[in-house]
């Protein structure tokens, strides 16, 4: 089945798995910085692999991402975007939160800033998989994650490579979690994206009885 | 005189007579391919995205694929005035974006089975490579002018270098 071929309903259903994942891991995020988090309802899209790299605006941007791999019945990848200042932001405010005043920001080494936000990334990412493989009764394992700082269009390339061996189009699933209003932060936007593996929709489809 | 600047999408392949500028921004585990001829005078660039297109092109862009936008690159170049003694390729890209322990997913490596199909393919077709800038975990943003005949790669956080 090619992926242009889903229906409306089928797109539908797909968004309300995104839906449930970006709750869980809103509230994940939310429990973990102590702050309000709220979030985008999510789109689902089909857009040409051939434009992805300016899918969310400036390729040339420099962004942080955490990858993780999900293997189990549902295979699939996940993908947590942040800006470069954005990322920067979200490690202090974790560590405003869990130590209070006592680490200065300035002084904390690369890869332990690194080290916390691939935590704060699989901790979203996680949840969001955890309410997905809870909805379909599914098993499955999550891999270490993996970090990358880099330019945007850099990092879409992995979305295009997966996609790119099916066909010309991807299917977005994708959505945003904000933090909000926390002292002199005026807000920062992650991106959640989830790629399915070549097969592994159908699956999804089939689980969630609309196909 | 002036240069005339193509920016090159994913899958795109473009030949250009001097003076040209060709520019592919942000490769990740892409291949930004370059095959020239500074005796005709001729260059053209190719956004190569993976290895293989296993037989089964149809209306895709050939250059989407190493296999299939290798020899389409060249003949392109041939028929725009270049001559097969004279080609000359570089190559920049393949990086592997992420590398997660444990893990063995066809795509996060798909990087060097770019360099690798696109390597043999050249050398196949009797095209020197002259030069490359592969691999790592970095992204590129690349520039080949017909002024100098060479290509600036750009990588974050280590600048800036000609090839």
């Amino acid at each position: 089945m090619e992926i242009s071929d889903f229906n409306e309903l089928q797109l539908d259903a797909i968004k309300e798995v995104g839906n449930i994942g970006t709750g869980n891991a809103a509230t994940a995020l939310s429990k973990l910085l102590s702050c309000k988090i709220s979030m985008d309802v999510p789109n689902v899209e089909l857009v040409s692999i051939y434009e992805l790299g300016e899918y969310y605006g400036d390729p040339m941007e420099t962004v942080a991402a955490v990858f993780v791999r999900s293997v189990g019945e549902f295979q699939c990848s996940l993908i947590f975007i942040l800006s470069e200042e954005e990322s920067r932001l979200m490690v202090e405010l974790l560590l405003l939160q869990q130590f209070g005043n006592l680490i200065p920001f300035d002084e904390i080494p690369e890869y332990m800033s690194d080290s916390a936000l691939t935590e704060v990334g699989n901790i979203v990412l996680s949840s969001f998989l955890n309410a997905i493989n809870l909805l379909i009764g599914t098993q499955h394992q999550i891999s270490v994650p993996g970090v990358a700082h880099d330019m945007m269009s850099s990092i879409l390339d992995v979305v295009a490579s997966i996609f790119g061996q099916m066909g010309e189009m991807a299917l977005m699933v994708n959505t945003a979690l904000n933090v909000q209003g926390v002292k002199e932060v005026s807000g920062i936007s992650g991106k959640i994206i989830l790629i399915p593996d070549p097969d592994a929709l159908e699956m999804l489809l089939k689980k969630l009885k609309v196909m | 005189m002036a240069e005339n600047k193509y920016v090159l999408g994913m899958a795109d392949l473009l030949v250009a007579p001097a003076p040209a500028t060709l520019v592919t921004l942000g490769l990740g585990s892409c291949i930004g391919l370059v095959v020239f001829d500074s005796h005709a005078r001729v260059a053209g660039m190719a956004h190569i995205m993976l290895p293989s297109s296993r037989g089964r092109i149809g209306n895709e862009k050939v250059g989407k694929f190493a296999d299939t936008a290798v020899p389409a690159l060249i003949e392109e170049m041939l028929k725009r005035g270049a001559t097969r003694p004279h080609l000359k390729a570089k190559i920049a890209g393949g990086a592997q974006m992420f590398a997660l322990p444990g893990v063995n997913a066809d795509f996060l490596t798909v990087g060097a089975k770019n360099v690798k199909e696109t390597t043999m393919r050249l050398a196949r077709l009797g095209v020197a490579l002259v030069a490359s800038d592969t691999g790592g975990n970095k992204g590129r943003t690349i520039e080949f002018s017909t002024s100098n005949w060479l290509l600036k790669i750009k990588t974050l956080g280590k600048g800036i270098r000609e090839m």
